[in-house]
């Protein structure tokens, strides 16, 4: 799923903030996201946002689904799912209706999953009977 | 009523007479004929487009290069016309995204009158279909050799402040970019540079390796920075260009604005005579 969701990413990320941007202000989009920079301000979109290695992003993230393998100081509010890569460092508060941790993230804050998940629930049992687990922690 | 505007604009005064021999013959042949206007020293293009509107008429037709249709639109200021370009250039970008690519297939194109209506681009008050380029510039880098595209994408990074949607700025060392509505490898399903969708493409190049400049000339030569890596790429509906101040915008070779600089897009506004080979 990690790696469907990476290649939609990478194939349609409306939206790419280069390694050498600092954007300051809030960044919507309507699309997917993919930051390799540096970001201060909120990240809204609909879509799905990936934050690379090496990105930081000081500030909010809301999203429909989040690949993170960068820095973010701040809350990630993601409605489906949320895969924290081995170079994630998180400091904030995370909420979302599926996780994913891979070994060597670092996360610091309160963890809430969706509540208002017959579909999450459904999504997660879809995903068990994959024989794969839903939800990885260290 | 079909209004055309003739422009020799540099082509030699003996091709130029023989393409609008042509031109008449051809549009007396598809039956659209209409008041042809040829600018003159006296008579620019601006003053052309006053006399097609005070007349009454409904359709306007750019006969001569990108220029010559980028002036039209600039004269324009928003008025409700039909627009059409037949090339007299065989090199014409325009021609070749709206799918025009010659003085026979242009006239045949507004015969045909297949209408799209696409967005417009607004800046400092002049208006645009195509793409505006800052720093390095595909136009030089494609007609380049390989050591002077080298020299051109190794030159020194400039730092850009741009401003996006009212909402944030951004802040970047990079060799240049563009803001895109249509380019020439733009297509309906493309998520660049797509005319119909209401947005303008900000692509921006960061400083590249002498190694990926050699892998991505091509790409960077046809203005597709999105497949340079490290590219950055926003889509927006209003881009200030804030800093370096004095820092050129340029329109196919010609600066048409300088920083600070605001471009804006004004969703579906132009109705837009297209072929059948247009690329979008």
């Amino acid at each position: 799923m990690e790696k469907d969701l990476d290649e939609n990413l990478s194939a349609q990320a409306e939206t790419v903030v280069g390694p050498s941007v600092k954007i300051q202000g809030d960044l919507n989009s309507e699309g997917n996201i993919r930051i390799e920079g540096q970001v201060a301000g909120k990240v809204t979109t609909s879509q799905s946002v990936f934050v690379n290695q090496g990105a930081h992003i000081a500030a909010d993230i809301l999203a429909g689904n989040a690949i993170v393998g960068g820095e973010v100081q701040g809350n990630l509010k993601i409605s489906g799912h949320l895969i924290l890569q081995s170079t994630a460092k998180i400091s904030g508060d995370i909420s979302c209706a599926i996780l994913r941790v891979e070994d060597g993230a670092q996360f610091t804050g309160k963890c809430a999953m969706n509540s208002n998940g017959n579909s999450a629930h459904g999504k997660k049992e879809a995903y068990n009977r994959e024989k794969e687990p839903a939800l990885e922690t260290e | 009523m079909y209004y055309y505007i003739v422009d020799q604009n540099h082509l030699p005064l003996e091709k130029f007479e023989r393409l609008q021999t042509q031109l008449q013959g051809l549009l007396a042949e598809f039956k659209i004929a209409g008041e042809v206007a040829r600018v003159t020293p006296l008579r620019n293009i601006t003053d052309l487009v006053n006399t097609a509107s005070q007349r009454g008429a409904k359709t306007l037709v750019a006969c001569g290069s990108d220029d010559t249709f980028n002036q039209m639109l600039a004269a324009l200021k928003g008025r409700d016309f039909t627009a059409g370009f037949i090339p007299f250039d065989e090199n014409s970008i325009l021609a070749k995204i709206l799918g025009t690519e010659n003085l026979f297939t242009g006239v045949k194109t507004i015969a045909a009158r297949r209408i799209e209506k696409i967005d417009l681009a607004k800046i400092s008050g002049n208006y645009f279909i195509s793409f505006l380029e800052f720093g390095v510039m595909s136009q030089n880098i494609k007609d380049a050799t390989l050591w002077q595209s080298l020299k051109l994408l190794s030159s020194e990074s400039k730092s850009f402040t741009i401003r996006i949607d009212d909402s944030y700025n951004v802040t970047i060392n990079g060799q240049g970019g563009l803001v895109a509505n249509i380019r020439s490898s733009s297509a309906h399903n493309e998520r660049i540079a797509n005319p119909t969708d209401g947005n303008l493409d900000l692509l921006i190049l960061e400083k590249l390796s002498k190694m990926q400049i050699l892998a991505h000339r091509k790409a960077i030569g046809e203005g597709c920075l999105e497949k340079v890596p490290n590219t950055t790429v926003i889509k927006c509906k209003k881009i200030e260009f804030l800093e370096p101040r004095g820092f050129s915008l340029t329109m196919l070779g010609r600066v048409v604005a300088k920083f600070p600089a605001t471009v804006e897009i004004i969703p579906q506004r132009l109705r837009m005579i297209v072929g059948k080979s247009r690329t979008f």
